[in-house]
C-alpha cells in the first residue's frame, strides 16, 4: 500500500518480503554450536543408556530412541547446517520436506506391507 | 582466482556473496535431498531383511555397541569441529578455519579406520554379506555410509590444498560450506544407523 503523497510503486519495484536474505548471527563465542554439541552428546548417551539399562519393553524403548534420534537430527539441521540461511527463499526446506515425506513413506510402507506374512507364504 | 562480490545486502557471508556461488549452495542441498532418498531405500531394505538370519548370527549377538558408540562420538565431535571451521571462516580467521578442518578430517579418518577394522573382524569370522539377508542389508546400508565418509575425507583433503593455494575467496568459501553441509548430513544419517541398526539390534 502507498502513502497518498507518494507516487505508487510499480509492482516490479515493490520489495518482496520473502526474498529478503536471512543469515544467522553468531555471537563472539560459538555458544550455539557448543550447546548443539553438548545436546547431541546428551541425546546419544540417553539413547545408549536407555537401551543398556533395558529401561522399558522393546517397543516402547524403540519409540523412545527413535524420538531421540529425530530430536538430534533436528538439532544438527538447525544448529549446524544453517537450515534457514539463503539469499532468497529457502528452497532447501521445501526439498527436504518432500524428501522426508517420501523417506518416511518408503520405510513405513515397507515395514507395513511386510507385516502381512500370511499372505506371502 | 576470485569472483566479483555483490555485497548489496548487509552482513552477507562470503560463501553467499557471489550470486552464482550461492545458487550452487542451493544446488548442493538438492543433492542432499536425493541422498536422503538413497539412505531411505537402504533403511527400508534393512527393516525388511533384518529378520532373515538364514542360520547366521542375529543382530543381538552380531553387533558390538562399544565400537559403535566410539564411532558415534567421533562423528559427533567432527560435526562440531567442522561447525567451528565455518564459524571461523565467517570471521575471516583462516588459520583457525584450516586447523578445525584438519581436526575434522582426522576424526573422520579415525571413524573409517574403526569401521573398516570392525568389518574386517566380521569377515574373518565368516560373517560376510553372502551369509544372510540380514548381513547383506547391514553391509549395504552401513557400507554406503562409510563410503560417503571416505569420499568426504578426500573432499576435505582437496579443499585443504585449494585453500592453501588460493586462499579464502567466494569459491573456496562456498566449497567449504557445502563440505560442512555434506559432513553434518552424514552425521544425521549415522545417528539413525546407530539408533535403528546398533541400538535397535539389541532390542530384538
Amino acid at each position: 500500500m502507498s502513502h497518498p503523497t507518494e507516487p505508487a510503486l510499480h509492482p516490479d519495484q515493490e520489495p518482496v518480503r520473502y526474498l529478503h536474505a536471512h543469515f544467522e548471527d553468531d555471537r563472539r563465542f560459538p555458544w550455539g554450536k557448543l550447546w548443539g554439541y553438548v545436546g547431541s552428546l546428551a541425546l546419544t548417551f540417553a539413547a545408549f543408556g536407555a537401551v543398556a539399562q533395558h529401561l522399558w519393553p522393546p517397543t516402547a524403548l524403540m519409540t523412545l530412541i527413535l524420538g531421540l534420534a529425530v530430536a538430534q537430527a533436528g538439532l544438527q539441521l538447525g544448529v549446524f547446517m544453517h537450515l534457514r540461511e539463503s539469499r532468497g527463499p529457502s528452497w532447501q526446506i521445501a526439498g527436504l520436506a518432500l524428501a522426508l515425506f517420501i523417506a518416511v513413506g518408503l520405510v513405513g510402507m515397507s515395514i507395513w506391507v511386510m507385516l502381512f506374512k500370511s499372505g506371502v507364504s | 582466482m576470485s569472483l566479483p562480490l555483490e555485497r548489496e545486502l548487509e552482513g552477507m557471508p562470503l560463501e553467499f556473496a557471489n550470486h552464482e556461488e550461492s545458487i550452487k549452495i542451493t544446488g548442493f542441498w538438492m543433492f542432499l535431498v536425493t541422498d536422503v532418498l538413497i539412505f531411505a531405500s537402504l533403511f527400508a531394505l534393512y527393516a525388511v531383511y533384518q529378520g532373515g538370519m538364514g542360520g547366521g548370527p542375529d543382530p543381538a549377538e552380531f553387533f558390538h555397541l562399544g565400537p559403535a558408540l566410539f564411532e558415534t562420538l567421533l562423528l559427533l565431535t567432527s560435526s562440531f569441529t567442522v561447525g567451528l571451521s565455518i564459524w571461523a571462516m565467517r570471521r575471516g580467521q583462516t588459520r583457525a578455519m584450516t586447523a578445525w578442518l584438519l581436526v575434522t578430517l582426522l576424526l573422520g579418518a579415525a571413524f573409517v579406520v574403526t569401521e573398516v577394522s570392525e568389518f574386517v573382524a566380521d569377515v574373518a569370522q565368516g560373517y560376510t554379506w553372502h551369509q544372510s539377508a540380514f548381513l547383506s542389508s547391514f553391509f549395504a546400508l552401513v557400507g554406503t555410509h562409510g563410503a560417503h565418509v571416505t569420499f568426504g575425507i578426500l573432499m576435505a583433503l582437496a579443499l585443504l590444498v585449494q585453500l592453501s593455494q588460493r586462499g579464502l575467496n567466494a569459491i573456496t568459501a562456498r566449497k567449504l560450506f557445502t563440505f560442512s553441509l555434506y559432513w553434518h548430513f552424514l552425521d544425521v544419517v549415522w545417528i539413525f544407523i546407530f539408533t535403528v541398526v546398533y541400538l535397535g539390534g539389541k532390542l530384538t
